[in-house]
C-alpha cells in the first residue's frame, strides 16, 4: 500500500535500510540492502567579481515531494575563530544530500579554525581548496555526496570561485551554479556572466564574428543575476524556493543577505 | 451468407438512368413540403407537421432536428430515413471531426458527409438509396479577419453585409441534399410535394440582403400558399440559424462559452408571429 | 540515455511576441555521443502562419512531420482554406493520442498566429497529445531544463519582432551549449501578420 503513496517518505526511509520486497521472492528470501544517500534538492550560485564573491543559495530542503524545511542553510561562513564566525573570511555552499553537506561544512570549518590558531592567520581561499579536494577524495569510495562551492578573495583580492564535484575534482571559476537548478541556471550564468554567444554587431559574418569582450560586473549587477536566476530556478524547478540566502564576501568581511522567494 | 452474394439494387437502365434514385424522388415528391431561406445574419427552414389522426399528439413529432449546435437540418420524404441520416450526421460530425480537430465541421464538410452517406446507398450491396431529400442550415465561424472581409466585398462591389457564408468569410449557409448523394447551396428553396409552388413563390418574395425577421416572415407567408391543413404554431415547425442563443448554454460565466446559434422555435413564439403576418 | 527521447538529441523553443511568435530548433542529429548531422531542422512549415517543431526520435520526427503533410494537404483540400495553428494543434494531439500505447516519441511544438484575430498562438505536447497551452514560451527536447532556465530569465512580455528573434536566440544557443547532444547551429523562424523570417545561426561547431 504505502508502495503507491505519493509521498515518498511513506514508501520506507529513503535515506536507510530500505524494506526488503515482500513480493515476487521466493520463500524465505529477503533482499537487504543499505541506502544511506537522499537527494535533498535544492540549488546554489557563485559568482566572483573583480574585489567581491557572492554566494547564494536557495534555503529549501526537500525528500522527495515533501518539503522538509524551508529555511535550512546551505551557505556557511568557514573558518571564523569565533562561533558566530563574524571574522570568517571563506564562504562554503553545498547541496545534495544536507547530512553530508553538514558533516562536509563541520569538517573544513575545524580543518580551517585548527589552520588560524595554529598559523595565526586565516587560511587562504586557494589552501582551502585544495584541502577541500583533499577532504572529498578520502572518502573516494563512500563520497560524502554533495556539490560543493568555495568562495572567497584570492591572494590579489580578486573574487575567486572554486566548484567541486563529490569526490574532489575541482576548478576555479568565474561563476558556478549548483545543485537541482544547475541545468537551468548555468547556461544563463555563461550567457550572463561570460557574455557567451554575444558578439559585437556588424564585425563579421558567422564564425568571423568578434565576441563581445568580457568585462567583471559590479556587485549590484551580480545581484540582480542572482535574483533572477532564481526566480527563474524557482518558477520551474519544485526543489528550489522558499529563500533566498546570499553571502557577498569583500575584503571588509562577510555581508549576509536573506530574501524570500516563491513558496510554492 | 448474405453478403456474400449481395448485389447493389441500384442499377443501371439501358438508357442510362437509376431509376431506384427516381423512384426514391419520387418518394421525396409526395413528401410534406419543407423550405429554407438564408438571411444575411441567419437562416429560417420551416415545414409543416402534418398527422395521419387528430389523435396523434402534435407536440412529440419533430421533423427539425439539431446536428451540431450552429447546424439544422429538416427533410422532405419518409421520416424513418431521416431519422438514420440524422443519427448519422451527428455520429459523423464528431467521430469524423470534433474529436480529430476539437471543433464542429463547417456546414458544407457535413453536408458533403451527410451527402457521402447518402451516396453510399446507392452503390452498395443489399441496400436501397434514402428516400429523403435534406435542407442543412449551419452557421460557419470562418478563418478570414473582418477587415479583409470588408476589403474584398468591396473589390467585388457586392453585399454591404458583413457575411455571406462560406468556410473563409463565415455566416449563414444552406444546402439541399438529394437520395443521390448530389447537394446544391441555395439562398432559398424548397422541397417536397409543393416544391415548385413554394419556389415559385420564393422567387418572387426573395430579395438581396434580407434580415432574419424578414426571412422567417416570408418563410410563413410561403408555407401558407402550400399548407395543407390549419396554421399554428402545434402544425408548423420553425428552426432558426441567428446569433448564438446564450440562454440555451446551460451554464453562466464560462469564458469563452458561446450558445448554440441553431434553435427551433417553440409553439408560442411561432404563434407571436403568425399573428404578425 | 537509451531512452528513445534522447538517442538523436536536439532541441526546440517557442515564444510569444506582441502580434508574433517565433521559434526555432537546433540542427544537431547523433546517435547517442556520435554526431551523424549537422544539418537536421526539426521545425515544419504547415500553413502560411502554422509551423511545428519536433524533437525527440528522429525516425519518428521525419515520419511524425510527413503525416501531418499528408494530414494537413487533405484538410486543405476538402476544406478549401488553410488550418488554423488552434485546429492544427487538436489535430496533432489526437493523431499522438490514436497511439496512447505505442506513441511516436516525440515532443511536438507548436507557433502560428490566428488567422482571423492575428493573435500569437503557441502550444506544446506530450508524446501522446496533452496539450500545454503557454502564454510565455514552449521548450522541447534534451535541453529542456537549459532552455526554461534562459527562457524564465530572459523571455518577457510584449517583445517586438527583433527583440523576439534575440531572446530566443540567445535562450537557444546558451542551453544546447550546455547540452551535449543538442546544438550545431540553429534554425529561427519570426512569425509576423503578414511576413516570416527565417535565420540561419551557425553557433558553436562542438
Amino acid at each position: 500500500m504505502a508502495m503507491f503513496s505519493q509521498n515518498p517518505l511513506l514508501n520506507g526511509a529513503s535515506y536507510s535500510f530500505s524494506e526488503a520486497p515482500k513480493f515476487n521472492a521466493p520463500e524465505g528470501a529477503r533482499e537487504h540492502r543499505f541506502d544511506p544517500y537522499t537527494d535533498n534538492g535544492g540549488s546554489t550560485l557563485a559568482i566572483a567579481g573583480a574585489d567581491f564573491t557572492i554566494m547564494a543559495g536557495d534555503t529549501r530542503l526537500t525528500s522527495g515531494y515533501s518539503i522538509n524545511s524551508r529555511f535550512h542553510p546551505k551557505v556557511f561562513k568557514i573558518g571564523g575563530t569565533t562561533s558566530d564566525q563574524s571574522d570568517a573570511t571563506l564562504v562554503l555552499s553545498v547541496v545534495g544530500f544536507a547530512a553530508d553537506g553538514e558533516a562536509l561544512k563541520e569538517r573544513l570549518d575545524a580543518i580551517c579554525k585548527m589552520y588560524r590558531y595554529r598559523h595565526g592567520k586565516p587560511m587562504s581561499v586557494k589552501a582551502c581548496a585544495q584541502r577541500l579536494s583533499t577532504i572529498l577524495y578520502q572518502k573516494r569510495f563512500f563520497p560524502y555526496y554533495a556539490y560543493a562551492i568555495l568562495g572567497g578573495l584570492d591572494e590579489e583580492g580578486k573574487g575567486a570561485v572554486y566548484s567541486y564535484d563529490p569526490v574532489g575534482s575541482y576548478e576555479r571559476e568565474q561563476c558556478r551554479a549548483g545543485g537541482a537548478a544547475a541545468s537551468l541556471i548555468m547556461p544563463f550564468l555563461d550567457n550572463q556572466v561570460n557574455f557567451k554567444n554575444q558578439f559585437i554587431p556588424g564585425s563579421g559574418e558567422g564564425h568571423a564574428l568578434q565576441e563581445r569582450e568580457r568585462h567583471p560586473l559590479s556587485r549590484q549587477e551580480v545581484e540582480t543575476l542572482v535574483k533572477d536566476a532564481f526566480d527563474g530556478a524557482v518558477e520551474r524547478h519544485i526543489e528550489v524556493g522558499d529563500g533566498l540566502q546570499m553571502m557577498i564576501i569583500t575584503k571588509e568581511g562577510i555581508e549576509e543577505v536573506v530574501l524570500p522567494l516563491k513558496r510554492d | 451468407m448474405a453478403d456474400r452474394y449481395s448485389f447493389s439494387l441500384t442499377t443501371f437502365s439501358p438508357s442510362g438512368k437509376l431509376v431506384q434514385i427516381e423512384y426514391a424522388l419520387n418518394a421525396v415528391n409526395q413528401g410534406v413540403t419543407a423550405l429554407g431561406i438564408k438571411a444575411t445574419n441567419g437562416i429560417v427552414l420551416a415545414t409543416e407537421k402534418k398527422s395521419s389522426s387528430p389523435l396523434a399528439d402534435p407536440s412529440s413529432l419533430s421533423k427539425i432536428s439539431l446536428i451540431t449546435p450552429n447546424i439544422g437540418m429538416v427533410y422532405s420524404g419518409m421520416g424513418p430515413d431521416y431519422r438514420v441520416l440524422v443519427d448519422r450526421a451527428r455520429k459523423v460530425s464528431h467521430t469524423g471531426y470534433k474529436r480529430i480537430y476539437n471543433e464542429y465541421p463547417p456546414t458544407r464538410i457535413l453536408v458533403q458527409d451527410v451527402a457521402r452517406v447518402m451516396q453510399e446507398a446507392t452503390q452498395s450491396g443489399g441496400v436501397r438509396p434514402y428516400g429523403v431529400s435534406l435542407l442543412i442550415a449551419g452557421w460557419d465561424e470562418g478563418i478570414l479577419p473582418e477587415e479583409e472581409i470588408e476589403a474584398k466585398e468591396g473589390e467585388e462591389g457586392k453585399k454591404l453585409s458583413g457575411k455571406t457564408g462560406g468556410i473563409l468569410k463565415g455566416g449563414p449557409m444552406l444546402y439541399q441534399v438529394d437520395p443521390s448523394g448530389s447537394y446544391f447551396p441555395w439562398k432559398a428553396t424548397a422541397i417536397g410535394k409543393s416544391a415548385t409552388t413554394a419556389k415559385t413563390f420564393l422567387e418572387k418574395r426573395y430579395t438581396e440582403g434580407l434580415e432574419l425577421e424578414d426571412a422567417v416572415h416570408i418563410a410563413l407567408l410561403t408555407l401558407k400558399e402550400t399548407i395543407e391543413g390549419e396554421m399554428n404554431g402545434e402544425t408548423i415547425e420553425i428552426g432558426i440559424v441567428g446569433p448564438p442563443a446564450h440562454h440555451l448554454l446551460g451554464v453562466e460565466g464560462v469564458e469563452g462559452a458561446v450558445g448554440p446559434r441553431f434553435r427551433k422555435l417553440t409553439p408560442q413564439e411561432i404563434e407571436d408571429y403568425l399573428t404578425n403576418l | 540515455m537509451s531512452s528513445p527521447f534522447s538517442i538523436n538529441g536536439g532541441a526546440c523553443v517557442a515564444m510569444v511576441g506582441k502580434d508574433c511568435v517565433a521559434i526555432a530548433c537546433d540542427l544537431r542529429l547523433g546517435l547517442q555521443a556520435l554526431t551523424v548531422s549537422n544539418n537536421f531542422p526539426k521545425i515544419f512549415q504547415y500553413g502560411d502562419n502554422v509551423f511545428l517543431g519536433l524533437t525527440g526520435l528522429a525516425t519518428d520526427v521525419a515520419t511524425v512531420s510527413d503525416l501531418f503533410r499528408y494530414k494537413v494537404n487533405m484538410y486543405r483540400l476538402r476544406e478549401e482554406r488553410q488550418i488554423a495553428p488552434r485546429t492544427f494543434s487538436n489535430l496533432v494531439s489526437s493523431s499522438l493520442y490514436e497511439r496512447r500505447f505505442g506513441p511516436w516519441f516525440v515532443s511536438p511544438v507548436v507557433a502560428g498566429l490566428d488567422p482571423k484575430t492575428g493573435q500569437p498562438f503557441i502550444c506544446g505536447f506530450d508524446s501522446i497529445g496533452c496539450i500545454d497551452f503557454a502564454k510565455d514560451f514552449i521548450v522541447s527536447g534534451t535541453a529542456t531544463e537549459q532552455l526554461f532556465g534562459m527562457c524564465e530569465s530572459l523571455w518577457e512580455p510584449d517583445l517586438g519582432p527583433d527583440q523576439l528573434f534575440e531572446t530566443i536566440s540567445q535562450s537557444l544557443l546558451n542551453a544546447v551549449d550546455r547540452d551535449a547532444l543538442s546544438g550545431w547551429g540553429a534554425h529561427v523562424y519570426i512569425i509576423e501578420k503578414d511576413k516570416v523570417t527565417k535565420r540561419l545561426l551557425k553557433g558553436r561547431q562542438d
